[in-house]
């Protein structure tokens, strides 16, 4: 590759090495440790990531099996529509898994599938996540494995559905998961509590352009 | 208060110091994110090895800026991705509108990004006829209030609730209220009709992974990922000085960058995007554009000293500790980068002939060394930049004194009887008025060290 930016950066790199002792600068690229922040290892990865989650204002159900979770989510829905975010409208992603869990539930879902420019019309989402992250309550999305970058993110309300056996201690472990024997997804998302800003006087307000209200039903029967 | 220019340093501050408003959110501000910088660095046992790899990592690509970014380049384009380079920003500028033109743009909406500011390209989209919608909740306020940012991570910071509200009612129709959730719920409904109408998004980068080609955005709004979602075209403008080698190195700086911005240990969304999709069924964007924009930062490669201000995150934690920003907040250093590292790059992106005062809005007290999370030595470039400044700026007088000084110091009569000049001097005038002003002056004692010793 040649062009002017680069040539400029050679020959300004070429100018400064009189003034640099390059062998003192560390080389030290290839061990990169992951710290244990605040981990208990006495506690489950499902416990840690609930705790963790509930600390960035989201919320987690441990529920066992396909029932149990069917159950959660119509606890969720009918609690949500008691509420002023209605909770009438709900959009799924593309897993099979969301739409066999929600034929077990009495609720009526109005659309099963989702174009883009109607995504705003509704009240809840409702999809799974790849892995999730213990030490900081964080969602992995991957959006080569489910159609969920939207359904995530638009409406006032997201539940995400994830495996216990999923759920990686540090973020530099799920890093590592993300590109292990495989080529890296086109888009992956990591997603740590309901949407906030401090804009305005550096006050917490949650559910600026993101989800109000996040979610997390953590399967632990697999 | 757009107007204000580095030039006019001194008078930005004394006009920002006599404003009680300002500085008491100032003083609020950052005192709660030092305070939470503070807490969240003490929760990682390893803070301190963090840092030390985390500038190893910089130092690293510095030093082979080209190969990295080559190496960039080569796997972004390789999924999909359009790279461009433009050497300053009236190429990135053009490459940008370029590109929004052939999608025959209207509605442009953006997520905040310092480097968009730096080139002014809001102005230039305008020109070119298209309505640009800034949608992160602060660069929103200060949009619409036609101000500029006065903090790296919180644009608004110098704005007060009733001033928004205001702001809220006579632009958006808001019904008046003190209610910062009714703000925020008016925000978001008025920017949902800008995303579903916009035809390009453009995001700023906060890290560009060699060995994948990823960018990585972080962010608490989710703007982001609607900017980089809904558009068919999604353009995002990097510093060539964002790229680290390895998609591992992110767990260094992921847990450095939140923690010294916020004081959170993530913040909600990380955007992690490689290339474009790989069929019309998938979600997000058909274009992807990388926009590599040097405007000066490939000269500072030149120095170890000045390199080192390329290894910046712009977590925005030196303004917060900076006791000079703690006073007058932002928009006094008139340009683009406040603070203490505002100080250092601005004069080297924009050349020291209008910014030579920025480099003496420090007191040196190394504050901003201390809370750097990829340790850049801020004391040590301001020094370097005055080192520049002073040949040009030191007067004939100064020049005297200091020669007829230096010839006193060498003779032990000359150096006596200056002494004895001095405590004479001293009693019947005020030696420097600026200076003497705000500070008592020590009196010379009437017998020197020499004279007891003999005693």
């Amino acid at each position: 590759m040649n062009n002017e930016i680069l040539n400029s950066i050679r020959s300004h790199l070429a100018a400064s090495a009189p003034h640099d002792r390059r062998e003192q600068i560390s080389r030290r690229l290839t061990q990169i440790n992951a710290d244990q922040i605040g981990v208990n290892l006495r506690q489950s990865a499902a416990d840690l990531f609930r705790l963790s989650l509930e600390a960035v204002n989201g919320h987690c159900v441990i529920a066992q099996g396909d029932t149990d979770i069917a159950r959660a989510l119509t606890q969720i829905i009918t609690d949500l529509q008691k509420t002023n975010l209605r909770a009438q409208r709900i959009a799924i992603s593309d897993n099979p898994l969301v739409e066999r869990l929600m034929y077990l539930t009495d609720l009526e879902i109005e659309a099963l599938t989702v174009a883009p420019n109607d995504i705003f019309s509704y009240d809840v989402g409702i999809s799974t996540a790849q892995a999730a992250i213990a030490e900081t309550g964080t969602l992995v999305l991957d959006s080569a494995d489910e159609r969920h970058r939207l359904v995530s993110l638009v409406p006032p309300v997201h539940i995400a559905i994830v495996d216990a056996s999923r759920i990686c201690e540090t973020l530099g472990e799920a890093l590592a998961l993300l590109r292990q024997g495989k080529e890296l997804s086109r888009a992956v998302t990591f997603v740590t509590g309901p949407s906030r800003t401090a804009d305005i006087e550096l006050t917490l307000t949650v559910g600026v352009h993101g989800p109000q209200e996040l979610y997390v039903i953590v399967n632990g029967s697999t | 208060m757009t107007s204000q220019t580095s030039e006019t340093f001194r008078e930005n501050a004394k006009a920002a110091l006599a404003d009680v408003h300002l500085r008491g959110a100032l003083k609020h501000a950052t005192s709660v994110f030092g305070e939470r910088r503070k807490q969240a660095a003490a929760g990682l046992p390893n803070w301190e090895d963090l840092r030390t790899q985390a500038r190893a990592i910089k130092d690293e690509v510095l030093l082979h800026l080209d190969r990295y970014l080559e190496e960039f380049v080569t796997n972004a384009e390789s999924c999909g991705a359009k790279v461009h380079w433009a050497r300053d920003a009236a190429a990135a500028n053009s490459i940008i509108c370029g590109l929004a033109t052939e999608r025959q743009a209207r509605v442009v909406v953006k997520s905040k990004s310092m480097t968009t500011e730096e080139t002014h390209l809001n102005d230039a989209l305008e020109a070119a006829g298209m309505q640009v919608v800034e949608t992160d909740l602060g660069e929103y306020i200060i949009q619409l209030a036609e101000e500029t940012p006065s903090h790296i991570i919180a644009p608004a910071i110098h704005k007060t609730r009733g001033q928004i509200a205001e702001l809220f009612t006579n632009e958006l129709g808001m019904p008046p209220t003190d209610d910062i959730a009714q703000m925020t719920r008016t925000a978001r409904l008025t920017l949902r009709d800008h995303f579903a109408a916009a035809d390009v998004g453009i995001s700023g980068v906060n890290f560009g992974v060699a060995e994948t080609g990823t960018i990585v955005i972080v962010e608490n709004e989710g703007n982001i990922r609607l900017t980089t979602s809904l558009p068919r075209m999604h353009i995002a403008v990097m510093g060539i000085e964002k790229v680290v080698p390895r998609f591992a190195d992110l767990d260094i700086f992921l847990k450095l960058l939140p923690r010294s911005g916020t004081g959170q240990r993530l913040t909600t969304y990380q955007s992690f995007i490689t290339g474009v999709k790989k069929q019309q069924s998938d979600e997000g964007p058909e274009e992807l554009h990388i926009v590599l924009l040097d405007n000066g930062r490939s000269r500072m490669l030149a120095h170890p000293v000045t390199r080192q201000s390329l290894a910046c995150i712009r977590c925005g934690a030196c303004l917060n500790a900076c006791p000079v920003y703690q006073q007058i907040g932002g928009h006094a250093y008139g340009s683009v980068y406040p603070g203490p590292i505002g100080a250092v790059i601005t004069p080297q992106l924009m050349g020291i002939e209008k910014t030579s005062q920025l480099p003496y809005a420090s007191s040196l007290c190394g504050a901003c060394r201390e809370v750097c999370p990829v340790k850049i030595d801020i004391p040590q470039l301001l020094l370097h930049l005055r080192s520049e400044i002073a040949p040009r700026k030191g007067g004939v007088a100064e020049r005297l004194v200091f020669k007829v000084w230096a010839r006193a110091m060498m003779s032990p009569t000359l150096y006596k009887l200056s002494s004895v000049a001095g405590r004479i001097v001293q009693r019947v005038t005020p030696i420097s008025r600026a200076w003497t002003n705000g500070r008592d002056l020590r009196p010379i004692e009437s017998k020197s060290f020499h004279d007891l010793w003999n005693e």
